[in-house]
């Protein structure tokens, strides 16, 4: 059993191409395209060294075409294959809107059921420091695109258990990555480790306060929490690892142990997952709430290309610490 | 260039007969407000799906276009599972999510559905024509779409990869002149099937109103592919003899160029011709007819006994 206990230390981005390219050894019809994806091994590795190993004919540069990266991906998903489409920032999704939102999304229900659609997209977001365009995290824009999974990694072991997971689903997977991750390292254990898609992950055990953060504020909260301890307060991480399928029953045990929630996330707080996270817990759960919830989240303005001014606008351990102290 | 033999001229007609039938029937069926949603006739378009779908195999794939049901009557999509789509009830391929519009698919037949979004179609067929060559198979994809449909961005990206990596698609645009009430002539710069020659393709225009043209160029365009010699454009110009949709007043043409345009029926005229070249008589035809109609009042009638779904249909189908 030494196996199933080893670990090895890979970053996200390692993370992500060893799980392609398990994935890829394991089954012959998945397959990756996108921009960059071969050669260059995509603009943040995450594809090195997969067209050496599987040849053109399954690691493919696409041309600067989002709107057929992903539509062309549906095809070939309902017709008997598996794609990893990757969209070189998430900020591009209006580009492919209509693929991802009604077509892979929605073709199997709209055709009565009679296609699956296993189709990974890959959607690095967040802050880096490339302008209002691609530091977006707009997970939340696919709340409404029933039909499509939305999963979200916030370390090297859940990158490469979600997204091998992610590739053998038989739904439509919507993959954020924080671009700011990428070069995180992390203990990956070693072996097939798969991470089931819809089920929260507590980070950290704590009786005082729930923090319910996703991607990057995940590392955030747990820096905030281990600073918290030493002034006596108790805090409980919990990361849903994504908004489709929703853990709501992790959520809501942890909101009736604290009583107290703090959701984070890098997305501006207008219009992101937090309003909806919080209207479940004030729908399931108020009776248990001690103190009102709190969103910690960016200001509603664009994200400026400085990385001067951003340090101003993306929420840090030290906004998750202070919206803590601010509870009841 | 191919030869068409009497027995092809004869099932083409047939099959544009069942269009034009089909067609008459939905009419019918939505003046007695058993239809729950608009319908696109594709009167007079006969001859560009029974055309390009006929040099299909049952494997190939079809992307099909919103003017009228031709396409998939001609891949043989069961008459009943469409009629119980129109009328939204069990019966129907999607268990009674459908409508006017149609949604439904059938991938035994390779028939790969439409989205309600002009112009999805073309990434899913070069998808589907990248998954046959993928997969090692000689299927085709042809993909249908009008021309007001080839101004959408996504006909750019998608027509450029399939070209750029040969992929076996056949990409049939309709020009019936309109895109519900604007003219091609103001909304589009040149001819579309000159873009083909900016994609490294062959493109080829002909008379969409003549299902042995549509027949032909199908057939090379088909062989071409499943050779691996990549896409082919084909600029079918035709006529649509009815509104966008049935109540559309037609405000943007007059009755004359409607009138004028029944003499092009490409259902009669291929009649006339299979009488003049003795490859069938009046009679035989008024019999086919006849069988025909047979044929679709029984799927009407199958289709017409099926109950509506359940609120719990709703919930069906999303998730694996
Ligand atoms: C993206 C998109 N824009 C607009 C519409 C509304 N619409 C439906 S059919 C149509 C006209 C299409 O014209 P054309 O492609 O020439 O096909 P035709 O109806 O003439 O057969 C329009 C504008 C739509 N369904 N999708
Ligand atoms: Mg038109």
């Amino acid at each position: 059993m030494s196996q199933a206990t080893a670990t090895r230390t890979l970053t996200f981005s390692q993370a992500i191409r060893e799980a392609l390219r398990e994935e890829m050894e394991r089954d012959d019809r998945v397959f990756v395209w996108g921009e960059d994806v071969a050669v260059y091994g995509g603009i943040y590795g995450a594809t090195a060294g997969l067209l050496e190993q599987f040849g053109p004919g399954r690691v493919i540069d696409t041309p600067i075409s989002e709107t057929m990266i992903v539509g062309a991906a549906v095809g070939a998903a309902i017709t008997g294959l598996r794609p990893v489409a990757e969209l070189q920032s998430s900020g591009y999704f209006g580009i492919a809107m209509d693929e991802i939102y009604h077509k892979a999304a929605r073709w199997r229900y709209m055709h009565g059921g009679v296609f699956t659609v296993p189709l990974v997209i890959r959607l690095p977001e967040g802050a880096k420091g490339a302008g209002p365009e691609h530091d977006v995290s707009p997970e939340a824009l696919f709340l409404s695109a029933s039909g499509a999974y939305v999963v979200i990694p916030s370390d090297p072991a859940d990158a490469l258990g979600l997204m091998k997971s992610s590739i053998r689903d038989d739904n439509p997977v919507l993959f954020f990555e924080h671009a700011g991750l990428y070069a995180h390292r992390g203990e990956v254990p070693a072996g097939d480790h798969l991470v089931p898609l819809g089920e929260a992950a507590v980070k950290r055990e704590g009786s005082d306060v729930t923090v319910i953060a996703w991607s990057r504020m995940v590392g955030e909260s747990l820096r905030a929490a281990a600073q918290l301890e030493a002034e006596g307060i108790d805090v409980e991480v919990v990361d849903p690892r994504g908004l489709r399928p929703l853990d709501l029953d992790t959520i809501l045990e942890s909101v009736a142990k604290t009583g107290r929630v703090v959701i984070a996330h890098e997305a501006p707080k207008t219009g992101g997952a937090g309003g909806e996270v919080a209207a479940i817990i004030a729908e399931e759960a108020l009776e248990y709430l001690e103190s009102p919830i709190i969103r910690v989240a960016s200001a509603d303005v664009p994200i400026p290309q400085s990385r001067y001014l951003q340090q101003f606008l993306i929420p840090t351990a030290a906004s998750v610490t202070e919206a803590v102290r601010r509870l009841d | 260039m191919t030869a068409i033999t009497p027995a092809t001229l004869l099932e083409l007609y047939e099959s544009m007969v069942t269009m034009k039938l089909w067609d008459q029937t939905a009419l019918r069926l939505l003046q007695e407000g058993r239809v729950l949603a608009g319908y696109h006739s594709g009167r007079g378009q006969e001859a560009i799906p029974a055309g390009g779908v006929a040099p299909l195999r049952r494997d190939d794939y079809l992307m099909y276009a919103h003017r009228g049901f031709g396409y998939t009557i001609a891949k043989g999509m069961s008459l009943a599972a469409m009629f119980g789509d129109l009328m939204a009830n069990t019966a129907g391929a999607t268990g009674g999510l459908g409508a006017g519009i149609p949604h439904f698919a059938d991938p035994e037949l390779g028939i790969l559905g439409q989205g309600g979004t002009l112009g999805s179609c073309f990434g899913i067929a070069t998808g589907a024509a990248f998954s046959a060559r993928y997969r090692g198979t000689d299927q085709v994809v042809v993909c249908f779409f009008g021309d007001g449909t080839a101004n959408r961005g996504a006909f750019h990206e998608s027509v450029n990869a399939a070209a750029a990596w040969k992929l076996p698609v056949v990409w049939i645009c309709e020009n019936n002149g309109y895109a519900v009430s604007v003219p091609a002539a103001d909304s589009t710069a040149g001819r579309i099937v000159d873009r083909a020659a900016g994609y490294g393709m062959p493109g080829v225009r002909i008379n969409g109103m003549d299902v042995t043209e549509v027949y032909r160029a199908t057939c090379e365009a088909v062989d071409r592919a499943r050779a691996g010699e990549g896409p082919t454009l084909i600029e079918a110009m035709c006529h649509r003899f009815r509104g966008h949709y049935e109540g559309d007043p037609q405000v943007y043409r007059t009755e004359e160029e409607t009138e004028r345009l029944l003499a092009l029926d490409p259902i009669t005229n291929l009649a006339a011709r299979l009488v003049a070249d003795g490859i069938a008589t009046e009679e035989g035809l008024d019999e086919l007819e006849a069988r025909v109609q047979d044929t679709i009042d029984r799927a009407v009638e199958e289709a017409s006994s099926a109950p509506m779904p359940g609120p719990e249909r709703l919930f069906e189908g999303l998730y694996v």
